[in-house]
């Protein structure tokens, strides 16, 4: 009886708490304003304001036209940073739909923009910007940039080499939390950001952008959004088989963890991907056979004797998955890449999925 | 066998008895078998299954003669519940692990069998690890097992004051390897006694930016007389650097990022100073280059171009005298790279020449002489699939695949770490990795061993001359020893490495020619030890020869079994040393090049230090030249690295 009322209590605080991150980037649309111009071919520039993505003081991030906010419906857990996303194309091209589960197909010059940062940082509980990311598709390839920002937050600058910026901030339950954030490198980016070893990028596809965003001039949906801003064609499906917010309680704890490992474990786990020699895929449409989860399929590599499955239904303590997930351990943890601490929101679900599978694995 | 023995013996008897709640109220078993109503006695303060029970269930045996004992959870036609199960020797204050299992009955049931001496009582304990569910079990005797002749057996042991240790390696120049457990801030080492015990010392160090968390390695960098150590860590580098009796440590880390995997430390240039090597998962492979004075230089490129490097090994695989690499990989690129030594440390990848570019998604191999034939032959183990590969060195530079007619083909099992080590001292390189270990059966066949541990830091803990396991918790796993003779050597440089590293080392008795490569950094992860470490059959002296990087040989012989033998580059005692060949040079004095005339000193390797005994150039001579147009004018000293030593002559440069 308790630990039911655990579960039901535990993702509404999640739900509270994570409501923050999709408001923010606000786009400002200003009718009538030129539509920025960029030319890929002299990318990356060294400074991010050289592109012009942001009107005003640019840590407040509030894009130029053209620069279109948007938010996938699951986020990558990365030391609890909070991120902006923006996409920009040039004019005259747009995406076009390649299948639910499929990257949009970007056109030539197309600019993703995602922005690292935390709020209410110790000691002047103010938001720190850490980096932004750009990936921009020119001669048919992606390409990474990444901006670091200096301490005055007026300016970010190139640097593909990687870093840390050690950071402490009390988040949204109050709790005071330190990370040593990761600036990843370019082969870092590289390691998660790829497809038979070509870069390619990970969160906007269909079936992760067909939901609403609060934009400065009321909600839309973000597809339809797109379409109208002229970045995607209009000719897809009208249903798209949408990935569930793995933070939703209403959803079956079965459906959320398809959700998690998507958006967290799917871009090493899938086919031609940087850990495809495992056995698991933990793309959202491949995980309906929960032999693609590792229930009950034993590992190559058991950290442990007594880790007999990579999920073993009911026993949290035989399931290398969730050892791998509660692990800080750089050798150990999973997510390989992209934390340092323990996502204990997602580590919560996936022990309560766990403990509800029947029977024991043979 | 012994269960057929039960069945027919019918001796089997059944009752339900109380079980008991504490270690001094243990109830004592007999042949039979018993209930457990619950789980919820007093929890045991060892685990020797590295789990986190709570609670316990407590009984003892004694038997007034020697035997073999069997404990399983497995009962026909009850239901199977997942227990675990552990035997101790010692008293309640002082319990020592024994024997234990988890899930060895089948269906997540216990079982396991142990040595019961006679009139020694052992602790049997059941936990709550995985349920506090009631279950039944069975203890039941056989005669005891022979002493195994030829077979590797080990026993777990708790070695007090032990934590996780990446490494087992003489730290202080005893002969005795220490266990070594590095963390971000501290290096704890266990200094093994000569008594059989370890004396742990935390040696607090500056902050590691980059942890050994991927792998370590070690070896003597800056030739102090004492090891230093190599973090390999997910996002760089760092070296621990020794003082001069290894009691303190300054660090290095390197901002450049390195998603390590193996580490290792190897004269890559053959300057006689070590360098470090890494496995780079997601780039190309880099070194850091011993400037013999100072630091290390870091460079990538050179060693492996492309990402998906897991496991590297250096050993001479052409016997050319120069440390050869190969890369076990997976992932992203996950073609094997085997890479020659060329004079000066160029490495050519000629895996795709010889057909070896395929993929294995392997982690780490083993390389050793398998037949004794004087060539080191290739074990690439898969780290996902049961498909390995054995690889014959032909010695004429090619290689043949014989996996399955050795039968190597019967390890049915996977893993990351894989290792080549004679671990019943009968002259013949045994296999650890996958399902348990191919033990060498002397006659190009091995046979399968699925009992031994899986790898860890390999070394010798009890100082008996056999090879012993550190497991990943604070136990190991000590090799009961088999009655063969043995023989491990330490070599230690002068004008090559302090360790030896690199160097080729013979032992050649009645019937056997073995070779080793000393090496630092072997299978994925662990450092093991540093001696090269010989078994020897049954024979009780042996010739040994050292091939040392610097390309002196030295051969003594008469030399005595079980005894672990230091050979000091150039001083061999069993050895009359004989006069050095002189070394000419002219002109005197010099300004563009010097040109050297002597026995065998072309294409050898030259160093030329300052007047105050500083390495200032380091290379080969050519064409019987050595060039020192760019040096500043001042007297200096040559030197040149011949097999028959290192001669030297001073030279002034105008």
């Amino acid at each position: 009886m308790k630990k039911v009322i655990l579960l039901l209590l535990l993702p509404f605080v999640i739900l509270v708490s994570c409501a923050k991150e999709e408001l923010g980037g606000q786009a400002v649309m200003e009718s009538g304003s030129a539509k920025l111009v960029l030319d890929v071919t002299e990318f990356p520039l060294p400074e991010l304001s050289d592109y012009g993505f942001f009107k005003g003081a640019m840590a407040l991030q509030r894009p130029v036209p053209g620069v279109v906010p948007y938010a996938p419906i699951n986020t990558l857990f990365t030391d609890h940073a909070h991120k902006f996303r923006f996409v920009w194309m040039p004019a005259d091209v747009k995406a076009t739909y390649n299948g639910d589960q499929e990257l949009l197909d970007f056109p030539e010059g197309t600019v993703l923009i995602k922005t690292f940062y935390y709020d209410n940082v110790l000691p002047s509980n103010a938001r720190r910007i850490i980096e932004t990311r750009l990936l921009f598709k020119r001669n048919g390839q992606w390409e990474f940039a990444d901006y670091i920002w200096n301490d005055e937050q007026t300016e970010a600058v190139l640097d593909l080499d990687g870093g840390y910026t050690p950071i402490t901030w009390i988040d949204d339950n109050g709790t005071q939390r330190s990370a040593n954030y990761r600036i990843p490198s370019e082969a870092e980016c590289l390691t998660c950001h790829k497809a038979s070893d070509v870069a390619v990028p990970i969160g906007p596809r269909p079936q992760n952008l067909n939901s609403d965003f609060t934009y400065r001039d009321g909600v839309q949906n973000q597809l339809a959004r797109w379409t109208a801003e002229g970045y995607l064609s209009s000719s897809r499906p009208k249903n798209i088989r949408t990935v569930p917010n793995w933070k939703d309680t209403n959803v079956s704890l079965q459906d959320r963890v398809r959700a998690y490992v998507d958006i967290n474990c799917a871009h090493c786990h899938r086919e031609n991907s940087h850990c495809d020699y495992r056995p698991m895929r933990f793309a959202f449409h491949e995980t309906e056979d929960p032999v693609n989860l590792g229930v009950c399929v034993p590992p190559d590599d058991p950290l442990l004797p007594q880790h007999t499955h990579i999920v073993a239904r009911g026993s949290v303590g035989r399931s290398l998955l969730h050892y791998r997930m509660a692990s800080t351990d750089e050798a150990v943890r999973m997510p390989l890449l992209g934390r340092t601490l323990v996502d204990e929101e997602g580590l919560a679900l996936m022990t309560a999925w766990i403990n509800s599978l029947q029977p024991a694995c043979p | 066998m012994f269960k057929e023995l039960l069945l027919g013996a019918g001796l089997i008897s059944s009752s339900l008895i109380q079980a008991q709640n504490t270690c001094l109220t243990a109830v004592p078993l007999a042949e039979g078998t018993y209930q457990v109503q619950s789980i919820d006695g007093q929890g045991s303060p060892v685990d020797c299954l590295f789990g986190s029970p709570d609670l316990a269930e407590w009984y003892s045996f004694t038997s007034p003669v020697d035997t073999g004992v069997m404990i399983t959870t497995n009962l026909a036609g009850l239901p199977a519940v997942d227990t675990r199960v552990q035997v101790y020797t010692g008293t309640c204050g002082a319990l020592q692990c024994y024997a234990s299992d988890d899930d060895g009955g089948g269906s997540l049931t216990s079982l396991v069998e142990f040595s019961a001496e006679a009139n020694v009582t052992y602790i049997i304990v059941f936990d709550d690890n995985w349920t506090s569910t009631g279950f039944s079990f069975r203890l039941s005797l056989f005669p005891p097992p022979p002493p195994p002749v030829n077979l590797v057996d080990f026993q777990l042991v708790t070695i007090n004051g032990l934590s996780y240790s990446m490494g087992l390696v003489d730290m202080n120049n005893d002969q005795l390897d220490d266990l070594v457990a590095p963390s971000t801030s501290n290096i704890r080492i266990g200094y093994q006694q000569a008594n059989g015990t370890f004396q742990f010392v935390n040696i607090p160090t500056p902050a590691a930016d980059h942890t050994a968390s991927w792998s370590l390695c070690v070896g003597d960098l800056d030739k102090n007389g004492a090891n230093d150590l190599m973090y390999g860590a997910g996002e760089g580098v760092t070296f621990m650097y020794a003082n001069e009796d290894g009691t303190a440590f300054t660090e290095r880390s390197y901002s450049e990022y390195v998603f390590c995997q193996r580490t290792n430390m190897v004269d890559l240039n053959n300057d006689g100073h070590l360098d470090g090597f890494s496995c780079h998962d997601v780039d190309a492979n880099v070194a850091f280059i011993n400037n013999g004075i100072d630091d290390l230089d870091f460079v990538q490129g050179g060693y492996g171009e492309t990402c998906g490097n897991y496991g590297s090994v250096f050993t001479d695989m052409n016997n050319d005298g120069l440390m050869d690499l190969f890369v076990a990989k997976c992932g992203c690129d996950p073609e094997d790279l085997m890479m020659p030594n060329s004079t000066g440390g160029v490495f050519t990848d000629i895996a795709p020449d010889l057909g070896w570019n395929d993929s294995h998604q392997s982690w780490s191999s083993a390389w050793g002489d398998f037949d004794n034939d004087g060539d080191m032959d290739g074990f690439i183990g898969s780290s996902s699939s049961t498909v390995h590969k054995l690889m014959r060195n032909n010695g004429d530079g090619t290689f043949t695949d014989i996996t399955n007619t050795a039968g190597a083909n019967a390890n049915q099992g996977q893993s990351i770490e894989w290792t080549t080590h004679d671990f019943n001292n009968d002259g013949w390189l045994d296999i650890l990795g996958g399902a348990g270990m191919l033990v060498n059966d002397g006659d190009g066949t091995f046979t399968m061993d699925i009992s031994v541990p899986s790898n860890g830091p390999v070394g010798d803990l009890d100082n008996d001359g056999y090879l012993d396991i550190v497991e990943s918790g604070g136990s190991a796993h000590i090799n009961q020893g088999t009655g063969n003779n043995w023989l491990r050597i330490q070599p230690v440089g002068a004008v090559s490495n302090s360790n030896g590293i690199g160097a080729r080392i013979r032992v050649i008795t009645d019937g056997l020619s073995q070779i080793r490569d000393v090496k630092s950094g072997d299978g994925f992860r662990y450092m093991s030890s540093l001696m090269a470490h010989f078994g020897l059959g049954q024979a009780t002296t042996a010739t040994v020869e050292i091939n040392w990087p610097s390309g002196l040989v030295e051969t003594l012989t008469e030399v005595a079994a079980n005894q672990v033998l230091v050979v000091n580059e150039g001083v061999s005692t069993a050895l009359t040393e004989p006069a050095l060949p002189s070394l000419a040079i002219h002109p005197v004095p010099a300004l563009d090049l010097i040109t050297v005339s002597g026995s065998d000193v072309n294409n050898r390797p030259v160093r030329i230090f300052s007047s105050t005994g500083q390495l200032v150039r380091s290379g080969m001579v050519s064409a019987s030249t050595v060039a020192i147009a760019d040096l500043e004018p001042g007297i200096y000293m040559l030197e040149v690295i011949t097999p028959k030593g290192a001669l030297k002559r001073s030279f002034v440069k105008e």
